[in-house]
């Protein structure tokens, strides 16, 4: 409890800073090169949880923490805080989108045709031991079709609206700088749209399988069929002062929609999020889906889902736990021993 | 209008971390949440460099206070030199080159988590209280919708009703720390996981407490000669913890909020948990001239 | 590592302004000052493109546009500048908030005068007992129209500005005429 108690806590959190960096060693471009390049579907995912899109800042904070998943985003989210916005891009209509992959379960085939892509869906899961042994994995050459399927393609939904099978949601009539912005106002509900679909953007994988899991296995009412699920890249929109629009980039999107039957007509649930990431957005796509109805204090319910599917915010409550509680472990402590106290002398009195 | 006037020079970090517009949205919460004492105020929080649940509340609060002239005094479980309040003064002197202080009578802002200091504060000194759950109904109604429908309703029945179970169950009131109060007469807040031993210094203080909670996004205030009255029946009064009899092992201090520490054979030894005043009880044993201030408990009695 | 960011003037006058008002709402009737004798380090260290604004002063336009701010009607807005206020029925119109977010209520900033003009004395949160202060420039039945429009915690918080120097009325301030 002197002075030197405290400069020994400072030196004591310095140290254990250094211990953890020293396993990882120098960081220099190469190694953010390379994780970026190895890793594109798990640089993918932390964008999306970070809700920031940059592949060398992703693999920068991959390498920083080692891997270590709620830091990395909470280092991109901290990065994100401290950066202006500039512009509101323009929104981008599923058909416009570069699609790279795109299929639907609904149909054996659909307007634009399946298109399979990118995936390891149909993959025997072998590790390439060999690897380890010294004989490289080369992948084989890409074939590429006769025909190549087209960029754009509609969305299943919009067939299906045209058919009368389902209402596709109303058009916000909100632009640009008015769409609500989750990351500048607090989540409030009945949450407004933008705020939903922003939430579940930014959600944690794991958090938003594990809650969808439980909807999909019996605990919400609505039974989910993938209608489409897309794997794309989008323009970023954006306007110069002079009043013209110009393409600031591409970035990887995905989104799934999923429906469900609903008396004569079909309900759908929708999400999308940056980079690609299949599982999140077929799980958050069937949370959406049984939000309509659900009961209070249940995973469905959208307050329930979206507060427990933040992964900074869970993560960090979760190891918020290791800080001191001896202050209120000590006061829980007092009001304990004096009601044992009292127990023990009302024992003590003489019967009546 | 010119490309120029729409942008600014490029630098690495805002001055305090947050940047021009977090802040004022923080400014125009905290001015709310000072208009409305103990009412919940929503606010985005932004994310910082720090894990959600480590103080992230207060620490937006701070950087948007902070100045180069504004010292700062940062505590955890009253002590200066615990591991987190460390890290957090180091990083609130980093980003806005601010004095720190270890002193509370030094100090112009202290951040704190679950203790407010032992030293009277003035009506100069600004609180920041850190805050995990700014909910004081969650115990009754973790639904957070329904829970601001019923402080809407300036509905605390089931609060009062879980009260009164304790007392029949166990004797006494069994709410340890974050003691639900009474504010303004109005809006039922909780202090903070501070011990029952701090609520009262919140009661018609001279100074300003602004209570952020970072991760639920909630921001409230008690604001200087307020009312703060922690919920109890009449016939009931409130009571602090009994600590007002014990001595610090190590400094002498008594009379104060102590740390209990267990001992090999049993027994415990305690020790003062406001780190500041033990330190300063210390070198005055040891000769040095140092200043105290008046503090809100004589002899383990509270003085107001 | 990093190095320390260096405050600019604005980001200091931002500071010092919030400084005055948050210490001027926290404790009703005393006065603090300004860095300069008007509004506009008011709007700089509130305003942005996130708030809706009315302004009924001509020279304060052209600082809320640039804020990035929405301009709208007395209704609605968050934060209302009345450079000149001869109808007290636009307080009517003030936002007062709900019971379910209280925070709803606008922050009005009205220009008067201080120790000139009728006598009031406060009470409630940050008045140490009660507090009597002259302020003038404001139409007749001003206070008894904001009592009657309030009903706590609804209602909307005052800054009444003199110059540079700045008093803050909260909503839980209780103002009597004297």
């Amino acid at each position: 409890m002197a002075y030197v108690a405290t400069r020994g806590g400072e030196r004591a959190i310095e140290q254990s800073e250094r211990l953890f960096r020293s396993d990882m060693g120098r960081i220099d471009q190469a190694r953010v090169a390379e994780l970026r390049h190895a890793l594109p579907y798990l640089v993918d995912r932390v964008m999306g949880e970070a809700s920031l899109y940059d592949e060398d800042l992703a693999a920068l904070a991959l390498a920083q923490t080692g891997g270590e998943l709620y830091e990395v985003v909470l280092l991109l989210r901290a990065w994100r805080t401290t950066q202006p916005r500039l512009s509101v891009a323009a929104p981008i209509q599923q058909k416009d989108l570069f699609t790279h992959r795109r299929i639907s379960a609904a149909f054996k085939d659909i307007p634009g045709g399946q298109v399979l892509g990118p995936t390891l869906d149909y993959s025997h899961r072998i590790l390439a031991t060999d690897v380890l042994t010294g004989t490289p994995f080369v992948p084989n050459n890409v074939v590429p079709s006769a025909r190549a399927a087209p960029a754009h393609q509609p969305s299943v939904s919009a067939w299906q609206a045209e058919n009368e099978l389902l209402d596709l949601p109303p058009v916000e009539p909100v632009q640009g700088n008015d769409i609500p912005d989750l990351t500048r106002e607090p989540l409030l509900f009945p949450s407004k749209r933008a705020h939903t679909l922003q939430s579940l953007a930014r959600a944690e994988t794991g958090g938003v399988l594990a809650l969808g899991y439980s909807a999909m296995r019996g605990y919400g009412q609505a039974h989910p069929t993938v209608n489409e699920l897309r794997l794309a890249e989008a323009e970023v929109m954006v306007k110069h002062p002079r009043g013209t629009s110009f393409s600031a980039g591409r970035v990887k999107v995905s989104q799934a929609e999923v429906v469900s039957k609903k008396g004569e007509k079909l309900e759908l649930g929708f999400a999308a999020t940056l980079g690609w990431n299949e599982v999140k957005c077929i799980a958050a796509a069937t949370l959406d889906l049984n939000t309509k109805g659900a009961a209070k204090g249940t995973a469905t319910e959208e307050e329930f889902f979206l507060y427990h599917t933040e992964g900074v915010e869970s993560s960090g409550f979760c190891i918020h736990f290791k800080l001191p509680h001896y202050v209120t472990f000590q006061s829980s402590l007092d009001a304990m021993r004096d009601a044992k106290a009292k127990k023990a002398a009302k024992c003590m009195e003489p019967a009546q | 209008m010119s490309l120029k006037s729409l942008t600014k020079p490029w630098q690495p970090m805002s001055y305090g971390f947050l940047d021009a517009s977090a802040k004022r949205e923080l400014r125009r919460k905290m001015l709310k949440s000072v208009a409305v004492p103990g009412c919940q105020m929503p606010y985005a929080s932004r994310e910082v460099p720090m894990a959600r649940g480590w103080g992230t509340g207060g620490l937006q609060v701070s950087l948007t206070l902070l100045n180069p002239q504004l010292r700062v005094k940062v505590i955890d479980q009253g002590a200066d030199d615990s591991v987190n309040a460390a890290s957090i003064r180091r990083f609130l002197a980093l980003v806005s080159g601010a004095p720190v202080t270890l002193d509370t009578l030094g100090a112009d802002l202290i951040q704190s988590r679950h203790r407010i200091p032992e030293e009277i504060m003035r009506e100069d000194q600004i609180l920041v209280l850190q805050v995990p759950n700014p909910e004081p109904l969650r115990s009754v109604q973790p639904n957070m919708s329904i829970a601001r429908q019923m402080h809407a309703d300036a509905d605390y029945g089931r609060m009062w009703l879980q009260l009164y179970e304790q007392i029949v169950r166990s004797g006494r009131v069994m709410q340890g720390a974050g003691y639900p109060s009474l504010v303004n007469g109005r809006h039922v807040m909780t202090p903070s996981p501070i011990p029952r031993w701090d609520v009262p210094k919140l009661n018609m203080a001279k100074h300003l407490t602004i209570l952020s909670a970072g991760r639920e996004k909630r921001i409230f205030a008690v604001p200087p000669y307020t009312r703060v009255k922690p919920l109890v029946f009449d016939d009931v009064p409130y009571r602090v913890e009994d600590h007002g009899g014990l001595t610090c092992s190590r400094s002498t201090a008594k009379g104060f909020f102590m740390n209990e520490i267990p001992q090999v054979d049993g027994s415990s030894t305690y020790e003062v948990s406001d780190s500041s005043y033990g330190v300063k009880t210390i070198q005055k044993r040891d000769g040095d001239a140092v200043q105290f201030g008046e503090t809100w408990y004589n002899d383990g009695e509270m003085t107001q | 590592m990093l190095t320390t960011p260096v405050q600019s003037p604005e980001e200091a006058a931002g500071n010092a302004t919030f400084d005055a008002l948050l210490w001027a709402l926290s404790r009703p009737g005393m006065a603090r000052t300004l860095p300069e004798p008007s509004d506009s380090p008011i709007i700089d260290a509130l305003i942005d493109r996130e708030c809706k604004v009315h302004c009924n002063d001509p020279l304060l336009v052209p600082q809320i546009l640039r804020s990035g701010a929405n301009q709208i009607d007395i209704v609605g807005a968050d934060h209302v500048f009345l450079a000149v206020l001869d109808d007290i029925a636009a307080l009517d119109d003030v936002a007062k908030g709900s019971d379910l977010y209280p925070d709803d209520g606008a922050t009005v900033v009205l220009q008067v005068t201080l120790d000139r003009g009728p006598r009031v004395q406060l009470s409630g949160p940050g008045v140490d007992g009660t507090l009597a202060l002259r302020i003038g420039g404001l139409p007749a039945g001003f206070w008894q129209r904001r009592a009657a429009l309030s009903r706590y915690p609804m209602g909307f918080d005052l800054f009444l500005r003199d110059g540079a120097q700045v008093v803050g009325i909260p909503r839980s301030t209780k103002v009597e005429v004297l």
